[in-house]
């Protein structure tokens, strides 16, 4: 195939007029919500309720509702959260680390791949919580003064997660709202109900669009964009410390942080793929979210995938290599003990499937791509499923061995957490803009002077 | 500095000496300025605000008056205080109880037959916790699990409150102990024209006899009869034929250099297994390596006792008698003596697939240790096995082992007695039938027509703690005292008596059963008073057995000194073994008919006869070789599973004769083919709440028409029944077939073994492999004064799981119930690990006692968000539950897996919140936290006990020493295979095991510095590998 090099492919395309961009982008926050809108927000908010009924009970009964057990005493919650938190990662890395490597295409995904990060890690944030015996002393977990002098244990990796993921969080969030400022002073400028023009005026902080403040802004961007970028890698790494700091054969193991990034992003994209896939056909956005994008984001699963794939394939050489008994136990029973259907699950759909990526029309054709993303994201739960539950359920002792079964409660939490995070997609979608309005006018064809000097308009 | 501070002094303020604590340089210099401010009380601007007009116009003391008032109306006038009479505090304090302090009372136990000497803890009057009496010359300080529990039974919250009569409507209601008196008592004589009929367990108090004697002059027809579900009966009358005495003697297991057991578990449920495994582990001491026992098992059914064995042979159990016919003709052979039949052992080998050597290591064995050798045959075997086995030990000259020591005050009824019985019930010959606090409804055989024929009885009077299948059949349900309420006494052998003593006055409007007697036969304006058995007792001993005691002390002070024993001991001789009745061979001519499937019940490890079926201790209690809780199942071997073409769980169908039994199984390794073994006492129609319809009721299979005997059956039919039912074990079913799980805990180096004879040869052959020496970079922490440790030998212990009762006793350890366990969440914190090894036909057993290791380099410390598991200067991994917030990280971090987590508030959550009723909340040893929802738990050292040995020792102005405490599972250990102490000091017992040459951690090599060290067991096999 002939492709030529030697100009960039458009961002944009259709040859979109800045107006009627800002027309594209405001449109769903202006129109009243569509019946399939109304239909997809009571689906998701069927299952929030689910899952608010499960953690209700959890809390009234104790943990005993879920299925964890003696050896197994993490399950469903931590796999959850884990999860959870690897789909944060897509949103940061695509606004912060591309939009340092000058990468023009994030501008089309960010917006929603960074709202969607701090869905999910709000999604991953309630399950320490909820998974805890006595929930309501998790306030013990943050460092607090008091009389007591009681302070938290700087040792345990479960602390670091709560500073690691609480500073994703705030940055995560900041770096969200400062991209959103000159887009709420866009729509305040164009609304007009009074309702609206107050609570915009509200969060564009006074925004005129004058050139202090984009000098002003395009700074703060850059520090937050360099402050998230060493976020990234470092939240999936702490999280992996939860493993790799334990002497748990099928957790002790130090390729944990460079894979559980990997998988994350792996993870991220996918589920980012799975939503806009929708999101640029609902709303009629396919030329600004366009199939360059989703090509590229389906590059970036096939390399993630790959490095999974290594991780995978070096996991059972070192356990080989290493020579300790209890860790090639814990692998070979991996992929042929009680639960090696789920290892072969996690295989087939984060490895061998996404190989189908090499195709460039596969990679180009929305069903097949929708498909191979959702096995992704199935695929990446199951992976947290495994690493957790298979090197608990049967590790040093035999005589401790045991199987985990997961009950309704479990299954309704999972469920609950969907619902949770896509009830929050739904209602960001429709409130605010999708794609930053300011910024893909920056990319759009045209805008840029060149020395061609060949306007589009 | 000190230049400057010299020069102010002398040039400022000569006159100011320098003060010695000084707040701020103008204090240090003492400036002007502040000795200005210093004369004022307030500093300048404190005091603008103060008006006297605007304050309060409430003077100090008026205020203090008010709050006083008000605090003293809100308290008495807004609580419901009611006076309940009996609350009131100590103005004169009892002079034996200091709150805060245990008592200790000896008395004996009426859980069973052996009459164990227990010593009672009370904590401000409630008795918290039984252990042994190390007075008693039997028990010796040791009780089993099913006594260790009995305290549950006494705040079992179903106990019977008050009597109970039958209404017209069939239902039970509430009546006065007074109205139940005139009405018994003119039952009673109205009766007495026909007959009455007392129906107990094993009499053996000579006062309660001497009560029913006394009963039996006022009723003269009465008649008394006596049974146990499961006794020595057929060893008995072999015995009988024998040698002419009625009682098969103890045996001297700590004199046996070997042992062949047949179908016997005398380690495990039979006879006083508690003093067999303490005699029996003296010859299994490593520091005594020479002397070691040698035991062979030959049984039908993986038993405790087959699991401790050094060689095991799989045999059904109706082909025992051919097996010592074997011997007996193979032994005779040698020493010239004639032996009726025509028996070879290799041939009999070869008919049940024996393994030959085996069989010429036990020949060669028997022959080389005459008179130091016992052959023990089982209580379920027919008669003439035991008759052929007592042969043998006689011709092998093992009679000095015996020891005649057993004594029996009452014999039990015979089959002929009860037919009887049942017959004049029937034809209404029997007026009144009281149950001493018996069961014949479900434990006699139902073909003895007892249930029916007891609906043609006036008065049926069920004297009982609990209601039961017979209490719901008659017409009186009387409560009796629980043995912690009772006084008594007993005379189970030779040289002494024992002494049971109340240590609570009764919780319930009950009555001991033998006062309840004694009151029927006065008048009917007797009035019942509470000491009414006491009296009687002292009366009895004064008058009776006092005198014969030839004590040399005055009555008082000898029956004070008794309570305080427990136990009154005294010479009396013990009879010698007669010589053996030839004529007693007779039996020996006749044939076996071995055919289709072997069917033995045994008596349940747990919940014995089905009496303790209501006890959620010992439910939970996981069978020592199964593992299996709340459950009894029909074991069977892998190779008859496959022909009936079923597996664990699948239902199965036994029929003998017509008497049938559908019963799901379990495949047990090491069961002998077409050999069912099945455990009774479980399947309970009318128990509490948790002894209720739990498992299957075995006694369906019994016959008063036995052939072999009454628990032993040959010639049943067994077929698959279809459909299947879930069993719940505490331990994976171990895997046989996959490589990879095949031996994985020897493989690990879990369970370290060897034979005696490779230690003999090279005592450090265990550590000869071991890799190098495992360092850390942090520095050693310094364990100064104590530091705790724990020794268990693996060659002690017999997997009997008495520790586990012990600890869940002490540690206020929660009951989670069949649901909780299957999802693996039971709570004890001591299991006991069982390891098979070997083929699945002939496997080989290990058991190891699993409990915090208290690691020093504890990886579940570490990893604790909130510290809320932390490491004490004495070597303690802690838990502090208030802390703690419920990540179960340091579960999921520990390699043991010893830690325990409370899923739910299980005293809530198991039947109804059962546990949380008041009654039952009077078991919990006040010394030791109840654990909410959410909390993690685990062994802790029984740190309350080291809490207070470290008091004891501050206020006696002493160090503490590591003999100070012993641990609840140490002390209940029978065979005290668990030593505890302080591992800084060198001269202890615990330093003997913790350098041993055989001493181990487990998972040494994860260097978290475990510190409870196992010593590893020895089998002494006549090679060297093992």
């Amino acid at each position: 195939m002939e492709v030529d090099y030697s100009t960039e492919a458009a961002v944009v395309e259709g040859n979109l007029r800045l107006a009627e961009i800002d027309r594209i982008i405001s449109r769903p926050i202006e129109e009243r919500p569509g019946k399939k809108y109304l239909l997809a927000l009571s689906i998701s908010s069927s299952f929030l309720l689910i899952g608010a009924i499960c953690v209700g009970l959890t809390f009234f009964y104790g943990v005993g509702m879920w299925g964890n057990n003696q050896p197994v005493g993490w399950a469903f919650g931590i796999v959850n959260f884990v999860f959870w938190i690897g789909i944060g990662h897509a949103g940061t890395l695509i606004s912060a680390i591309l939009f340092l490597l000058r990468q023009k295409w994030r501008t089309g995904v960010a917006r929603f791949a960074e709202a969607m990060t701090i869905f999910a890690v709000m999604t991953a944030g309630l399950f320490p919580i909820i998974h805890t015996g006595r929930p309501w002393l998790a306030g013990y977990l943050t460092p607090y003064p008091n009389q007591h002098g009681l302070w938290v244990n700087l040792n345990s990796p479960l602390v670091w997660d709560v500073f690691a993921v609480s500073t994703y969080f705030t940055i995560s969030l900041l770096f969200w709202y400062i991209g959103l400022v000159p887009d709420f002073a866009s729509l305040r400028d164009k609304t007009i109900s009074k309702v609206k023009k107050t609570i915009y005026s509200v969060f564009s902080l006074g925004w005129r669009h004058s050139n202090r403040h984009w000098q002003h802004y395009e700074k703060a961007y850059m520090i937050l964009a360099g402050l998230s970028t060493p976020l990234v890698l470092s939240v999936h790494s702490i999280v992996s410390f939860d493993f790799a700091t334990s002497i748990l054969p099928g957790w002790h193991t130090t390729i944990f942080p460079p894979y559980f990034v990997a998988g994350a992003i792996f993870s991220g994209f996918a589920m980012v793929v799975t939503v806009l896939v929708f999101v640029r056909k609902v709303f009629d956005m396919e030329n600004i979210i366009t199939l360059n994008h989703l090509e590229r984001m389906n590059k970036i699963i096939l390399a993630t995938g790959m490095m999974v794939g290594y991780a995978y394939g070096m996991e059972f050489f070192i356990a080989w290599y290493s020579g300790v008994q209890y860790e090639q136990f814990v692998f070979i029973n991996r992929a042929f003990g009680p639960y090696a259907w789920a290892y072969w699950t996690m295989v087939s759909c984060n490895v061998i499937f996404p190989q189908l990526f090499w195709f460039r029309k596969i990679r180009r054709s929305v069903p097949a791509m929708f498909i191979i993303v959702i096995l992704v994201n199935v695929g990446m739960w199951f992976e947290r499923f495994v690493i957790i539950v298979s090197s608990l359920h049967r590790d040093f002792l035999p005589s401790s061995w045991g199987m985990f079964v997961p009950t309704l409660v479990d299954l309704g939490i999972l469920l609950g957490s969907f619902g949770l995070f896509f009830t929050l997609v739904l209602l960001f979608a429709k409130t605010l803009p999708v794609v930053s309005i300011s910024e893909i006018k920056a990319v759009a064809p045209g805008s840029q002077p060149s020395h061609a000097g060949n306007h589009n308009e | 500095m000190s230049e400057v501070k010299e020069s102010l002094k002398n040039n400022l303020v000569p006159e100011k000496v320098e003060p010695t604590y000084w707040k701020s340089f103008k204090e240090l210099h003492n400036s002007n300025e502040f000795i200005e401010a210093s004369h004022h009380e307030f500093k300048d601007g404190v005091t603008d605000e103060f008006e006297l007009s605007k304050l309060s116009h409430l003077s100090r003391r008026k205020f203090l008056a008010l709050l006083g008032a008000s605090a003293a109306l809100a308290g008495a006038g807004c609580a419901d205080y009611r006076d309940k009479g009996e609350i009131i505090p100590y103005t004169k304090k009892p002079e034996e109880i200091i709150p805060g302090k245990a008592n200790y009372y000896a008395s004996f136990s009426n859980c069973c037959k052996c009459r164990c000497g227990i010593l009672i803890k009370t904590r401000e009057g409630r008795p918290v916790k039984v252990d042994g009496n190390p007075d008693n010359p039997v028990s010796q300080g040791k009780i089993c699990a099913k006594c260790q529990a009995s305290i549950l039974g006494l705040y079992d919250p179903e106990r019977l409150t008050s009597p109970l009569k039958k209404a017209r409507n069939g239902n039970f209601e509430k009546i006065s102990w007074k109205y139940v008196d005139s009405e018994i008592r003119n039952a009673l004589l109205k009766s007495n024209g026909k007959g009455i009929a007392i129906i107990a367990h094993t009499i053996n108090s000579p006062t309660a006899l001497s009560v029913l004697e006394d009963f039996r002059k006022k009723y003269p027809n009465t008649r008394i009869y006596s049974y146990e579900l499961f006794s020595e009966e057929i060893k008995n009358s072999a015995w009988k034929k024998c040698y002419g005495d009625s009682q098969f003697p103890l045996i001297s297991w700590d004199k046996a250099k070997v042992i062949l057991s047949l179908e016997s578990d005398f380690l495990g449920s039979e006879g006083n297994h508690i003093e067999n495994a303490r005699l029996f582990s003296n010859g299994r001491d490593v520091n005594n390596t020479n002397k070691f026992n040698r035991l062979y098992v030959v049984e039908g059914n993986m038993s405790l006792t087959g699991m401790n064995a050094d060689y095991r042979l799989r045999l059904r159990p109706d082909a025992q008698f051919e097996f010592v016919m074997s011997l007996l003709n193979e032994v005779g052979r040698k020493i010239n003596v004639d032996v009726a039949g025509n028996y070879k052992l290799s041939s009999f080998a070869k008919k049940y697939s024996l393994s030959l050597k085996t069989l010429k290591y036990i020949i060669d064995d028997l022959m080389k240790n005459r008179g130091a050798a016992i052959v023990y045959a089982g209580n379920s075997l027919s008669e003439k096995t035991h008759i052929a086995v007592n042969y043998l030990n006689e011709i092998l000259g093992n009679k000095n082992l015996y020891r005649n020591e057993t004594v029996s005050l009452h014999p039990y009824s015979t089959k002929d007695e009860w037919s009887e019985l049942v017959s004049s019930m029937n034809s209404g010959r029997v007026g009144a039938v009281i149950h001493f606090d018996s069961n014949p409804v479900f434990h006699l055989p139902s073909d003895s027509g007892y249930k029916h024929a007891l609906q043609k009885v006036d008065t049926v009077i069920t004297l009982t703690e609990l209601e039961s299948e017979t209490s719901l059949l008659g017409n009186y349900t009387l409560p009796v005292n629980h043995s912690f309420e009772s006084w008594g006494d007993a005379k189970t052998r030779t040289g002494f008596y024992s002494m049971q003593q109340p240590v609570i006055s009764p919780l319930h409007d009950s009555r001991q059963k033998e006062a309840a007697l004694l009151c029927w036969i006065e008048k009917d304006d007797f009035e019942y008073k509470e000491n009414l058995y006491h009296e009687y007792l002292v009366k009895n001993w004064q008058e009776n057995i006092y005198t014969g005691l030839k004590a040399g002390l005055p009555f008082k002070q000898f029956w004070l000194g008794a309570l305080h024993d427990g136990v009154v001991i005294f010479n009396e001789n013990i009879p010698s073994t007669a010589g053996f009745n030839n004529s007693a061979l007779a039996d020996l001519n006749s044939t076996a008919d071995v055919s289709g499937f072997a069917v033995v019940l045994k008596e349940s490890y747990s919940i014995g006869d089905g009496r303790f079926a209501n006890n959620g201790w010992l439910q939970e209690l996981p069978h020592p070789v199964s593992k299996v809780t709340w459950d009894n199942y029909a074991a069977v071997s892998q190779a008859t599973a496959k022909e009936l073409g079923i597996d664990t769980n699948d239902y199965i169908e036994i029929t003998i004769e017509k008497r049938k039994l559908k019963i799901p199984v379990l495949v047990q390794p090491g069961s002998a083919d077409k050999t069912i073994t099945i455990e009774s006492g479980y399947g309970r129609t009318k128990s509490g709440t948790i002894g209720t319809g739990v498992g299957f009721n075995t006694n369906v299979l019994l016959t008063s028409a036995y052939g072999l005997s009454h628990w032993l059956f040959s010639s049943a039919q067994v077929k698959k029944a279809g459909g299947s039912y879930e069993i719940v074990t505490t331990q994976e079913h171990q895997s046989f077939d996959i490589e990879l799980l095949k031996d994985a805990a020897q493989k690990r180096g879990i369970i370290r073994e060897g034979t005696v004879n490779e230690f003999l040869k090279n005592p450090h052959f265990l550590h000869e492999n071991s890799e190098h020496k495992l360092d850390t970079f942090y520095p050693e922490f310094p364990y100064k004064d104590v530091k705790w440790g724990m020794a268990i030998d693996l060659n002690k212990c017999l997997g009997c799981g008495e520790c586990v009762v012990a600890c869940t006793a002490e540690n206020n350890v929660p009951v989670v119930g069949k649901e909780q366990v299957k999802r693996g969440r039971e709570m004890q914190w001591i299991r006991i690990d069982r390891y098979y090894s070997g083929s699945v036909e002939e496997p080989s057993v290990s058991t190891q006692p699993m409990l915090c290791q208290h690691c020093d380099h504890a990886p579940c410390e570490n990893v604790c968000p909130v510290a809320a598991t932390t490491h004490s200067p004495d070597g303690l991994n802690q838990m502090v539950y208030n802390r703690c917030v419920g990540t179960r990280y340091c579960s999921n971090n520990c390699p043991y897996k010893v830690r325990r987590f409370n899923f739910f508030n299980f005293r809530d959550n198991f039947n109804d919140g059962y546990q949380l009723d008041n009654i039952f909340s009077l078991v919990y040893n006040p010394e030791v936290t109840v654990r909410s929802r959410g909390v993690m738990e685990k062994c802790t050292f029984c740190v309350q006990r080291i809490m207070e040995a470290r008091e004891i020792a501050t206020r006696e102005k002493r160090k503490l020493r590591g003999y100070d405490v012993k641990t609840a599972c140490q002390e209940a250990c029978p065979t005290n295979a668990i030593v505890f102490g302080d591992s800084n000091d060198k001269e202890a017992e615990l330093s003997k095991y913790r350098n041993h040459n055989l001493g181990y951690h487990v998972l040494e090599e994860l260097n978290v510095r475990p510190n409870v060290t196992y010593i590893a067991k020895l089998r002494n096999t006549h090679t060297e590998e093992v």
